[in-house]
């Protein structure tokens, strides 16, 4: 029997020896989606952490949610480890405990970010998170109303846009709303235009460019909106404080 | 054996090599998705000395295996049904017999507000309610002065309905929640306690009744930082046959039992921090037990607490650690004190089991672990109620000490 238990253990200890593997590293940031049937447009982080540990099926609207993870990767691990505060073996097990005693569902897994604002996009009260750079189009990004993680920038160089004249004449107006990736130096990344008069648009987009915010711990997305009026000689744009998405 | 041995294990690291995977199933039915999820589990376990857990341990035993079935649907936005069927074999308990594991639609009328009707879980401390599943955490066996495994039945799960909530508490205070149930028990007759009456010739057909309890347990402010307490009552009667020990010469005659007090007391602490789960449990449970159709009374306080370690050392590997700390009186009464002795000194092996375990377990992926368990046992708390060891299985009496490796490895999807 000792033999027995002396092979087991040569077993035990092989196993673990090649079983031995670094974590991985958390990089990389990511916003959240959701399905348009919900109304709000911010969610807070207490709220989202109820929603995928399963706690809570419904926002304080009564709003019907369900959530949808990413397989792996340095998208999930942020998103765990900045709205959860647990880690992926954690959530699972926290799932499993849920399915085995009948008081929760495993929720929809997807392994990309398509597959992720796909599933969103065509599900009902569905919440997900995917990349910054994934584009968002058929679903609604949510702002966290309380991060911690993502603090406000500040503009400290803004360009104003160019009125064109053709809109001017015409007296056409409106407010352009972008979607602004900044790097965590405060330079602009990307500028995509969200809604508005697309002449408007690329007007702003052009400015926006040049824009420079403060330094941040880690590269953000904020919505900038800006309003044009013909009425006005400059643009006094953005309208509201940049918002975090 | 040690051929099988090392064919299983060149088996387990050739199935570690390649791309395997297990997935939950999911399929339509009346427009809803039903998910379907199970797990399969088998153990070994070989002891120093005495018999453990009504298997051949000594001699080494594989006759540890459990597996679980089931079929769950979210119906609407607030409603979800489901049901698990459960199936066991642990040495002389269980032995194959399926159960009704739960079943029962849960009606969450507000998010912080619902009720279960059915076969549900009792919600009693950290793990009554998921004892079973060991997968959810480093430890093959759960600590058996609060979670004796072949009692499981005792505790696992009632017919009738649970009312639970959560509340978030104002200024930061963290958030209660709380179960509050009623509803009947049925233990399986391959229990424990059945298999413990056997020795005394006594054959339980029924054993079961009203059980009723409320856990109330409040996330602190301390993050990271759980608290709760539990409390369970019960109203338990066992019917069955057997040879009177007061008089043989009946034969065998009908017999029953019921309670005249039955309750749980419990306690509990979790603290997770990042990698480390710490726990630590007290339970207390008191019955006073008319036994042998009326004739005795059999009171029995038994108390248990642990405290367990675990640490996450990579993404497939944890290692943990308990202490177990089991006591056991009991007196009787009536005419079954001219025959049994008094147990009161938890001092002496028979009244208690302390045990001291130190495990790893193995992700070998993630639908797929191993666990190997090494318990160092004092006492064998087996003389008036059933904890782990059993005289049938010990035909030559006690050793004081026992030691266990437990190995065992669970596929769940």
């Amino acid at each position: 029997m000792k033999n027995k238990i002396s092979l087991l253990l040569f077993t035990a200890g092989v196993i673990i020896v090649a079983m031995l593997r670094p974590l991985p590293v958390l990089a990389g940031d990511f916003k959240l989606i959701a399905n348009s049937s919900l109304k709000a447009d911010t969610i807070s982080t207490e709220e989202l952490k109820k929603i995928f540990l399963e706690e809570s099926s419904s926002l304080s609207d009564g709003t019907h949610v369900e959530p949808v993870l990413e397989s792996d990767g340095p998208v999930h691990q942020a998103f765990l480890q900045q709205c959860l505060g647990r880690t992926s073996d954690d959530l699972q097990t926290c799932y499993r405990a849920l399915v085995f005693t009948g008081r929760g569902s495993m929720p929809k897994e997807l392994s990309s970010d398509a597959g992720v604002v796909a599933y969103v996009a065509r599900t009902r009260g569905a919440i997900g998170y995917v990349s910054i750079a994934t584009s968002t189009q058929g679903v609604k990004t949510l702002t966290l109303s309380d991060s911690k993680f993502n603090p406000q920038r500040r503009v400290i160089r803004r360009i104003e846009p160019e009125y064109p004249e053709t809109l001017r004449r015409l007296n056409i107006s409106g407010t352009v709303r972008l979607r602004v990736t900044i790097s965590a130096r405060g330079n602009v990344e990307q500028v995509e235009l969200l809604g508005g008069n697309p002449i408007l648009g690329e007007s702003a987009i052009s400015a926006v460019r040049q824009w420079l915010y403060t330094a941040g711990h880690s590269r953000d997305l904020i919505e900038v909106s800006i309003p044009f009026d013909p009425r006005s000689k400059f643009f006094s744009g953005p309208a509201s404080h940049p918002r975090q998405v | 054996m040690r051929r099988r041995i090392v064919g299983l294990a060149f088996f387990c690291v050739s199935l570690c090599a390649k791309s395997v995977t297990l997935q939950a199933q999911e399929f339509k039915l009346f427009d809803r998705t039903v998910q379907v999820h199970g797990y399969v589990s088998q153990g070994f376990v070989f002891t120093s000395d005495n018999n453990w857990l009504t298997m051949d341990t000594s001699s080494g035993s594989a006759a540890m295996t459990d597996m679980a079935l089931n079929a769950s649907s979210q119906v609407n936005d607030k409603l979800r049904v489901g049901a698990q069927v459960y199936d066991r074999n642990l040495g002389q308990l269980g032995q194959y017999h399926p159960s009704l594991d739960w079943a029962f639609g849960d009606y969450r009328f507000k998010s912080w507000f619902g009720i279960r009707a059915g076969k549900v879980k009792t919600t009693l401390g950290l793990h009554t309610d998921t004892q079973d599943l060991d997968f959810l955490r480093v430890f093959a066996l759960l600590p058996q002065s609060i979670y004796p495994v072949d009692l499981r039945d005792a505790t696992i799960a009632h017919l009738g309905g649970d009312v639970y909530s959560n509340i978030s508490l104002k200024h930061g205070l963290g958030e209660l929640s709380y179960t509050a149930y009623a509803g009947h028990r049925s233990d399986s007759i391959y229990s424990g306690y059945a298999y413990f009456l056997s020795q005394f010739a006594t054959y339980l057909k029924s054993y079961g009744g009203l059980q009723y309890g409320v856990d109330l347990r409040w996330r602190t402010p301390v993050k990271g930082l759980q608290v709760g307490a539990s409390r369970l009552d019960e109203d338990i009667t066992g019917k069955g046959v057997g040879v009177s020990p007061f008089n043989y010469a009946a034969g065998v005659q009908p017999y029953y039992e019921s309670s005249k007090a039955d309750w749980e007391n419990q306690v509990y602490g979790e603290y997770t921090l990042g990698k480390l789960r710490i726990d630590a449990e007290y339970r207390r449970y008191w019955r006073k037990q008319q036994v042998f159709n009326g004739t005795s009374e059999d009171l029995t306080d038994v108390r248990g607490w642990y405290v367990s370690g675990a640490y996450r050392i990579s993404k497939r590997l944890q290692f943990g650690s308990y202490y177990s700390r089991y006591t056991v009186t009991n007196r009787t009464a009536g005419l079954l004190a001219t025959l049994a002795i008094q147990a009161t000194d938890t001092s002496l092996p028979q009244n208690h089991d302390y045990d001291k375990v130190a495990a790893v377990r193995i992700d070998l992926k993630r639908f797929w672990n191993v666990k190997l368990e090494g318990h160092f046992m004092n006492g064998y708390g087996d003389a008036p109620y059933p904890n782990g060891f059993y005289p049938q299985v010990n035909s030559h009496g006690f050793s004081t000490t026992t030691n266990a490796l437990v190995v065992k490895t669970t596929l769940s999807f």
